[in-house]
């Protein structure tokens, strides 16, 4: 992503932090002369195990922990300072609020800290609710939800300033498959609208979906540090994914790629079981089952709730924003396999002259393949067995 | 302020929403009734009277010192302990600003919660004469007695004037060679200004006692000035009665000799059991244009005893300066003030000290504060032999402890309807506030330091 005017949203110098104990003898090195460059309009995540050291570096970032050496500066000073704090939202590992408050209270008073005036509060205060599915709960004491609906609340007064970088610590700890693919879709959807996200997780298919860079901490070290395509791209691979073919196809298919010297293998893919989960819940939804708990509008597509949750960051910020012209497109885990595949198909047409448009000039279709990418894929390879069986038929 | 008023919005509706406030305000919804009826004080109206007010005041100000404690001392605590602390000092809200809201939220729970039960106390105040069997006479005592805000004249002993007579009795015992050569020049001359001090506040058998007062200033001449004295005698009479006569008036126009009198000098005779406060009426004409009163009391030497008057509560000369429901408020004043400094106390140091240490130290303070005076004695005495230590170490922590004795206990004030004067009202209330932001200070010096997410291993 590029770095706008030249400055990162988040530097540390050698920032070391080395807890004591009683007597102030050093005990613990939680994090070692950390190096760290979050860049503007990028979506970071801090990963490690347990005890890496992530959630110490969050708390210096915020002034919670005074660093035992080195700095810490968040976009472009302390993060202390109330005009660097304004610009911050943050999301601690639990969802730290206050029990006896009601949900649109505890809202209410998070959105007063921000200084917000009490119209532009009443309308953020009742998008979020709405965005995290407790708008029916809005009345009822925090102390009487559950772990996730309480974490829910947590990214709500999180995102209640609009704010420039969100710090979300285990942003999807303790919430249902739901919140957790809401929180993702959020997470893209603040990225494409120009916001920096610092995130620290162990759950690390959250973090490949939606980082475009990673850092892996270890003993308070960083391990490993680059963007996912870099981190996770197998130069070694390729895979395909269409729907059903028939074995005719699949044999026509091994015969290109054995001719070409590799070797292949077709099976059924499994669905993924977030989806899985999401199509039940829907589908309980549609027929108006009741429930004490969050309720998220589940119907509809992936873009649709993309679509849906922008909406909601349309009404925190009163007017529509222009999205930022990202240097590149926005990656997803989806477009990254379609290129990979659109690499391979060209490779199995090279000799039948069947050329795909070159990526660069396709951006525009590539944005609707994206949305429709097993379509898309289906067509493509249709026409492929097309031409084969029509040469078959010739021959 | 938008911040400060969004914590301690914060902070008084979550307080309200605990199980202690709603606790403490069941407990006086109930109790201020029952005291109502089952107060009998002496039996007479106004010992009633008095007496639901002195358990009535002395209860919710009890009460609410206790919840707010508890309170401020939970507020920031908790907060720390439980984290929720995290989502807010990484908001743009300096920490001197959450604690200030912190304080204005306990304020205001106890704004709310004293001006309910004062309300309720001094409803039922004044209702109760109605629901009291009493006459006309135990009507206008109460109306003279405790409706109303009276100011005090005690007794007073003018140090020079005192001095040099004890240096005279000194100079005078040298002169005629009656001095025992035995005692040290000190030690005889703390005798002597003893019996300096015993000489103006008893009376032999036939002798009398003078006190002087200037500046009296009546509401109304054609009310009446009231005497409120005790008196002990040496050796005490068979039936505990003495006999005595009360002189009240200008006095300087019996020394002067002026042939015709300005103002009346009016003599009293009484007959009073001992070691009890009594109380008399004389008009208010008695008191001279310029404010000069003088008292005597001559000891009838029927009696055969010298009469004493104790220093503390012998002798005073109460008249109306002001209404009930003045003094009612003053009272309430500075009873919130010291919820205030409460508040300031608890949420000080909960900036540095867990709940239970916290709520220790502040009952501590507390408990110091309702025996201040005896505090201060015992640390005086001791702090003789370490002068400078104690001046610069103890004596200015011993100076923070809050005063609710002595002159501060403000029960006796509205029990007794002594007038609590403006410049009283402001010194308490002032002291208490400058207390308060010094604690306050300090709180914001330690808070502005601390690791919030510090871990001890």
């Amino acid at each position: 992503m590029a770095d706008r005017n030249g400055q990162f949203a988040v530097e540390t110098f050698s920032l070391t932090k080395i807890f004591t104990d009683w007597w102030g003898r050093s005990r613990v090195i939680a994090v070692d002369n950390l190096n760290l460059k979050v860049r503007n309009n990028e979506v970071f995540g801090l990963l490690g195990p347990n005890g890496s050291g992530k959630t110490t570096v969050l708390k210096m970032l915020l002034g919670l922990l005074h660093p035992t050496r080195g700095k810490a500066v968040v976009l472009g000073g302390d993060g202390r300072n109330p005009k660097i704090s304004a610009k911050i939202g943050f999301l601690p590992e639990e969802s730290y609020l206050y029990p006896y408050l009601s949900a649109r209270e505890t809202l209410d008073f998070y959105g007063r800290l921000f200084g917000l005036n009490s119209k532009l509060r009443a309308s953020r205060v009742e998008a979020l609710l709405d965005m995290v599915g407790l708008s029916g709960m809005a009345n009822r004491p925090i102390g009487t939800f559950s772990k996730g609906m309480a974490r829910r609340i947590g990214l709500a007064q999180a995102l209640i300033n609009d704010p420039q970088l969100l710090i979300l610590d285990e942003p999807t700890s303790g919430l249902d498959p739901i919140g957790t693919r809401q929180i993702k879709d959020l997470i893209v959807e603040l990225a494409r609208r120009g916001k920096t996200v610092l995130m620290c997780s162990h759950l690390l298919a959250d973090a490949e979906e939606v980082c475009d860079r990673v850092a892996i901490l270890y003993g308070g070290l960083v391990q490993k540090e680059g963007s996912i395509a870099d981190l996770l791209e197998r130069k070694d691979k390729t895979q395909i994914t269409t729907d059903v073919l028939s074995d005719r196809t699949i044999e026509q298919i091994r015969r290109i790629v054995e001719k070409d010297g590799g070797e292949f293998e077709a099976k059924a893919p499994m669905q993924g079981l977030e989806s899985f989960f999401i199509d039940i819940v829907r589908q309980a939804q549609r027929e108006k089952r009741p429930t004490s708990g969050a309720v998220n509008r589940m119907d509809g597509s992936a873009a649709e709730r993309v679509a849906a949750v922008s909406d909601v960051l349309d009404r925190l910020v009163a007017a529509k924003v222009e999205p930022v012209k990202s240097a590149e497109p926005q990656k997803t885990v989806e477009s990254i396999e379609l290129e990979s595949a659109k690499d391979v198909l060209s490779r199995l047409t090279r000799d039948k002259q069947k050329s795909i448009e070159p990526p660069s000039q396709q951006t525009e279709k590539q944005r609707q393949d994206e949305q429709k990418p097993k379509d898309v894929g289906k067509e493509l390879l249709d026409k492929l067995v097309d031409d084969r069986s029509e040469d078959d038929k010739n021959g | 302020m938008g911040k400060i008023w969004a914590v301690a919005r914060n902070t008084f509706v979550s307080s309200m929403r605990m199980k202690i406030a709603i606790v403490s305000m069941l407990l006086l919804i109930v109790l201020l009734p029952i005291l109502s009826l089952t107060s009998t004080g002496d039996g007479t109206a106004i010992g009633r009277i008095q007496s639901f007010i002195s358990y009535g005041l002395g209860l919710v100000s009890f009460l609410l010192s206790v919840l707010t404690i508890i309170v401020s001392c939970y507020t920031l605590s908790y907060d720390i302990k439980y984290k929720q602390i995290y989502t807010v000092v990484t908001k743009p809200i300096r920490r001197f600003e959450l604690i200030i809201g912190k304080v204005l939220g306990v304020a205001l729970l106890d704004l709310l919660l004293l001006v309910v039960f004062s309300s309720v106390i001094y409803t039922i105040t004044i209702q109760m004469p109605r629901f009291t069997k009493t006459d006309e006479a135990g009507l206008a005592r109460l109306n003279n007695e405790f409706f109303t805000a009276r100011a005090a004249l005690k007794m007073n002993i003018d140090e020079q004037a005192a001095e040099n007579r004890v240096l005279e009795a000194y100079n005078e015992l040298a002169k005629t060679g009656r001095l025992d050569e035995s005692h040290k020049k000190e030690d005889v001359l703390s005798e002597l200004r003893d019996a300096e001090k015993f000489s103006r506040r008893s009376a032999e058998p036939g002798g009398m006692i003078l006190w002087e007062f200037e500046g009296v200033k009546p509401f109304d001449v054609n009310e009446n000035i009231f005497i409120r004295f005790k008196f002990n005698a040496s050796q005490e009479p068979p039936d505990k009665n003495l006999y005595g006569v009360w002189y009240v008036g200008d006095y300087r126009q019996l020394k002067s000799g002026q042939p015709r009198m300005q103002t009346p000098i009016r003599n009293i005779p009484r007959k009073d059991v001992i070691n009890t406060l009594r109380e008399f009426e004389v008009p208010a004409d008695v008191v001279a244009a310029d404010g000069y009163l003088a008292v005597v009391f001559y000891n009838e030497p029927m009696n055969e005893t010298t009469v004493i008057f104790p220093m503390d509560n012998g002798f005073e000369v109460l008249y109306k300066v002001g209404s009930f429901s003045d003094n009612f408020l003053r009272a309430v004043i500075v009873i919130f003030a010291r919820l205030i400094f409460l508040a300031a106390l608890g949420v000080s140091l909960s900036t540095w000290l867990g709940f239970p240490v916290a709520i220790l130290c502040c009952f501590t303070v507390f408990f110091m504060g309702v025996i201040n005076g005896f505090v201060v004695q015992s640390f005086n005495y001791l702090g003789q032999n370490l002068a400078i230590v104690y001046q610069y170490t103890i004596k200015p922590m011993i100076w923070l402890l809050p005063k609710f004795d002595e002159n501060y206990n403000i029960n006796r004030y509205i029990i007794d309807a002594r007038l609590i004067k403006l410049s009283f009202l402001a010194l308490a209330v002032g002291v208490l506030m400058i207390k308060s932001l010094i604690l306050l200070l300090a709180g914001f010096l330690i808070f502005a330091k601390r690791e919030l997410a510090k871990v001890i291993i």
